[in-house]
């Protein structure tokens, strides 16, 4: 019920301020948001949730010198459900802004509405490379990140700084794992390596013995992309299996994500993954962001967590640069693709004409710092485009990765 | 339909079949001629049932031949040869408990008519289903609970709705599995009236534990016993016959 | 001359004579989000009816029946986004891919009964999704199709919007409702229900009632096409969750909540359903457990479901 009381915590908070701001002659601004809050996606969308609150909470539920009203909704990972939250939010609630949604597949499932709608959306986490390409829509930018855009980096990097000739990919079987792997394929290839087999997972997988017993013993690595339970299962049967140590293993930054890294042990160590953010970034900004929600929330923040705490800061930045004037939906959403609020707990991001991040990419490695798993961050790639170093125009040519 | 005069209705030429060790029926011939009143007869186990089993095709016979109006059947399905002109009723009453009365003769009625595929105009429009399943009804004394559940009316009325569902075909061969079991005593004599009224031209074969019953009804009686027919002829001849008497009418063998 | 009984009115058709002039005088009043809801409700109730046809009245429960509901809407989307297709050639098309599709499976299904029927629905049902899933050349994989055109202006309403869509979704669910109630109470119908009641009788007198259940099969893959297609129509968008085993065991329970062989109770069904997700999510996360209750309830309360309440009890 956690997201029930922090519901209810909005609300008193936001009854608060408004009965305390009794100048304010401007009704407040309602920002509709939306994340699986049921179901086996749940503890993503909290964090997700989380973030987003916490950010709030820093600028006291006010931009743009009006107040702030935002109603939470459950999609329950379900598409359609999500679609008919949207509904909810924008036709009963009349909300000037929208933001969340998890799942590519809810993603792509909202971007006609809100197009058709006229409603500008913040995707936080959303990462199916498309929306942002091919099938990008003008009223919705995204403060995340594209699955292939870190793979990129990585593949270059696993060949050139890794030394690794040879690797079996083992990933989960959807777009978000055809993405990262393709990604992390065409750069790795394109420097000269072989993708020797590419294994894909079931999300409903368990076991992963038929898998593991499938990867040849002279290969140099393993790139794994799992999320949630899989990441752990597949952590504690790769070592099971002898594979630990023998085979190097990196992967997708979910892989050891902190939605999963402090339910993991020692067999997670040494596991090498890129992504934009890590909760071990050592930047005052990060600092900061990672005590308070950690003194706020009891966990290590995810990335998902990090995700609509900056997604947030986007869109307030925005609120204020049009001073609160979110009626004007056009100039809203200009103002969130040209905003560029600063201090971010990632880093340094501004986004493309595309309306995706161009944002750090962090090498990182598990390892054990004062008795925590954490992912510490090796190796930085500056100012990353989600069209790595291609001409965008020949890459949006080219079909979308594939199984 | 009909065979050529002098085709025998039905004919089973040694008939068996086996459930694992059992014969329960056991190299069984037998002949029953148009509108012949043909009675069963035989203890407990006899086979009585699984021979009706044969003949509607609830499934096929282990060994022999069934023949129907001159035509092999052995190999149809029971809905085919209801199509032939089979029809019959169950040892335990056998309906649609949850339809009402009329909607189960209106059903046993559309049975052998091509608009039993009639999909999008209600059955209670089709005047000549309506009128057969009125008259069905009235002579099998029904039409006072007409629409009253078939699971609510008495258990009296539920054996005459079993009867009538099978005559609402038109059958030319009508199979009654123990119609009386379980009757009481005015409804056994209502029930014996309406199984004396029932159109000639039918042969009924009459399977019935209750000896009175089956010699009055029946001109042809066949004895089953463990399986095997033990006679089989008129019923005088029957009746007379000395293994009968010894294994069945003398009482040596519960009934 | 008969005396006039006095007897009440049914409740039933109290209920369903303000359930009727609701559905057709509220919407200009209601929000468009109620409005989203209430066209949810009439193109789920479509759905439901079509389930009813199989479980309620031939008796056979099926955990696969979103699938064709699914394929006719995958059908909608493919050819009106990929192939650019015109409208009636796409509704024909979803039509025809889940009709079809009904009439292949139908083979193989209709030979079995009971749990059986069951079980092998639900694992076809679970290809169906798999395939959806999986063929991503054609389905867009887990993310779907979406663009799918709207309704209203491909066949010429003078307006568009949830109001007109509405209507839209009312006039093929009133056509279906009309349909399926005619086809209930036709010889056809009542051969179903008489497979339902006692099969082998059935093959006693006469029927040949693999025929028949395959038939009420194909129908039941009909109507749940329809309901497909408009629901393809309503979210823009189709994806794999649409036949999920999720969906069709939501499916299962709005025809058993709302009482089976009834057509109406499964229209309740999905009402209950739709509405109870959209308000109690509002309030709680935990509307699945809700629901859960709800159903409890009614099982102790109303065992045959809510539209067969006070009528007696089917052994
Ligand atoms: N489907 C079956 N499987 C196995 N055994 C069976 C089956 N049907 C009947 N039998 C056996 O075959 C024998 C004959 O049974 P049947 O029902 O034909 O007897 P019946 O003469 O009708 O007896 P009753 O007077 O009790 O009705 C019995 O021993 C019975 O147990
Ligand atoms: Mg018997």
């Amino acid at each position: 019920m956690n997201a029930v009381r922090a519901l209810l915590l909005v609300v008193a908070v936001a009854a608060t301020f408004i009965s305390a701001q009794t100048n304010d002659t401007r009704p407040p601004i309602k920002i509709g948001f939306m994340v699986p809050l049921s179901g086996g996606n749940a503890q993503n969308g909290r964090d997700i949730l989380n973030g987003f609150l916490m950010y709030l909470d820093e600028i006291g539920y006010r931009a743009g010198g009006r107040q702030i009203e935002l109603i939470v909704e459950d999609d329950e990972a379900i598409p359609a459900v999500g679609l008919t939250k949207a509904r909810k939010l924008v036709e009963r609630d009349e909300v000037h802004v929208m933001a969340g949604a998890l799942l590519s597949s809810t993603g792509y499932a909202l971007a006609p509405y809100i197009t058709s709608m006229k409603i500008p959306m913040v995707y936080p986490v959303v990462s199916a490379d498309d929306l942002t390409q091919r099938r990008r829509s003008e009223w919705i930018v995204r403060t995340g990140w594209s699955g292939s855009q870190p793979n990129h980096a990585f593949g270059e990097y696993a060949y050139q700084k890794l030394g690794i000739r040879s690797v079996v990919t083992i990933a989960l079987d959807y777009a978000f794992g055809w993405e990262s792997v393709g990604g992390f394929e065409r750069t790795f290839a394109a420097a000269g390596g072989r993708i020797r087999q590419k294994l894909w997972v079931p999300l409903s997988a368990h076991d992963f013995a038929p898998y593991l017993a499938q990867i040849p013993r002279d290969v140099d690595a393993v790139y794994a992309l799992l999320l949630g339970r899989t990441a752990l299962q597949f952590m504690r049967q790769y070592e099971e299996f002898g594979l630990k140590g023998r085979v190097t293993l990196i992967g997708g930054g979910t892989t050891t994500d902190e939605h999963v890294l402090p339910f993991m042990g020692d067999e997670a160590i040494g596991t090498v993954t890129a992504l934009h953010y890590s909760a071990a970034l050592d930047t005052p900004a990060n600092k900061a962001f990672a005590a308070t929600y950690r003194a706020r929330f009891k966990k290590i923040p995810s990335y998902y967590s990090e995700s609509m705490y900056t997604g947030g800061k986007w869109l307030i930045a925005a609120i204020n640069a049009i001073d609160g004037r979110v009626e004007d939906r056009a100039a809203l959403v200009e103002a969130l693709r040209r905003v560029r609020p600063s201090d971010l707990p990632r880093g340094p991001m501004e986004l493309d004409a595309y309306g995706n991040p161009i944002e750090n990419v962090y090498i990182r490695r598990v390892e054990r710092v004062n008795g925590e798993l954490q992912n510490t961050v090796i190796d930085t790639f500056p100012r990353v485009s989600q069209f790595w170093t291609f001409d965008p125009d020949r890459y949006l040519s080219e079909p979308l990765y594939e199984r | 339909m009909s065979g050529s005069p002098g085709t025998p209705c039905l004919q089973l030429e040694r008939v068996s079949r086996h459930f694992g060790g059992l014969k329960a029926v056991d190299d069984v011939t037998l002949t029953v001629e148009p509108g012949a009143r043909h009675a069963v007869i035989g203890p407990n186990g006899a086979g009585k049932t699984t021979l009706f089993n044969i003949i509607s095709g609830e499934f096929p016979p282990s060994s022999g031949a069934i023949t129907l109006d001159g035509r092999n059947v052995t190999k149809l399905k029971p809905h085919q040869r209801a199509a032939l002109g089979v029809a019959r009723t169950f040892q335990i009453t056998r309906l649609f408990p949850e339809l009402s009365v009329i909607d189960n003769v209106l059903l046993a009625c559309a049975a052998l008519d091509r608009r039993k595929f009639t999909m999008f105009r209600p059955l209670s429009s089709h005047g000549d289903f309506m009128e057969r399943a009125g008259r069905l009804l009235d002579q099998f004394e029904l039409s006072n609970v007409r629409d009253e559940r078939a699971r609510h009316i008495s258990y009296g009325a539920q054996r005459r709705l079993d009867v009538a569902l099978a005559l609402a075909g038109h059958p030319r061969l009508l199979l009654l599995d123990e119609p009386m079991a379980g009757l009481s005593t005015p409804e056994r004599v209502a029930m014996r009236g309406l199984l004396e009224q029932l159109d000639p031209s039918i042969a009924v074969l009459l399977i019935e534990h209750d000896m009175d019953v089956a010699f009055s009804f029946a001109a042809r009686v066949t004895v089953l016993h463990q399986g095997k027919v033990l006679a089989d002829g008129s019923r005088d001849e029957v009746s007379a016959n000395e293994l009968v008497q010894q294994a069945y009418l003398g009482g040596s063998v519960n009934s | 001359m008969a005396e006039p009984r006095a007897t009440a009115p049914d409740w039933r058709l109290v209920v369903a004579g303000l359930g009727a002039v609701f559905l057709l005088a509220a919407p200009p009043f209601l929000s468009a989000y109620w409005v989203g809801l209430l066209t949810q409700v009439v193109i789920l109730g479509i759905l439901a009816m079509s389930l009813d046809l199989l479980i309620g009245y031939t008796g056979l429960p099926s955990l696969g029946h979103a699938g064709f509901f699914g394929v006719a809407a995958y059908g909608v989307g493919i050819l009106s986004t990929t192939y650019q297709a015109g409208v009636v050639a796409s509704i024909a098309g979803g039509f025809i891919a889940g009709t079809g599709l009904a009439a292949l499976l139908g083979l193989i299904v209709s030979h079995v009964r009971d749990v059986y029927f069951l079980m092998i629905t639900m694992a076809l049902g679970m290809v169906l999704w798999g395939l959806s899933f999986r063929w991503i050349p054609v389905t867009g994989g887990d993310n779907g199709i979406a663009g799918i055109p709207r309704l209203e202006t491909l066949i010429g309403l003078p307006a568009t919007g949830p109001i007109p869509f509405y209507y839209l979704a009312l006039v093929v669910f009133a056509a279906c409702i009309v349909l399926m109630m005619v086809l209930v109470k036709s010889p056809f119908g009542l051969t179903l229900q008489g497979i339902r009641e006692h099969e082998p009788r059935m093959r006693s007198l006469g029927f040949n009632t693999w025929l028949h259940g395959y038939l009420s099969y194909v129908c039941a893959g009909a109507f749940a096409s329809v309901a497909g297609i408009m629901w393809a129509y309503y979210n823009g968008f189709v994806s794999p969750t649409y036949l999920d085993l999720t969906a069709s065991s939501e499916l299962f329970l709005m025809v058993t909540l709302g009482g089976p062989a009834t057509l109406v109770g499964p229209v309740i069904g999905a009402g209950a359903i739709v509405i109870l997700k959209n308000v109690m999510s509002a309030y709680t996360a935990r509307w699945l457990l809700i629901l859960g209750i709800v159903y409890i309830v009614t099982i102790l309360w109303a065992p045959q479901g809510l539209w067969n309440l006070g009528r007696h009890r089917r052994s």
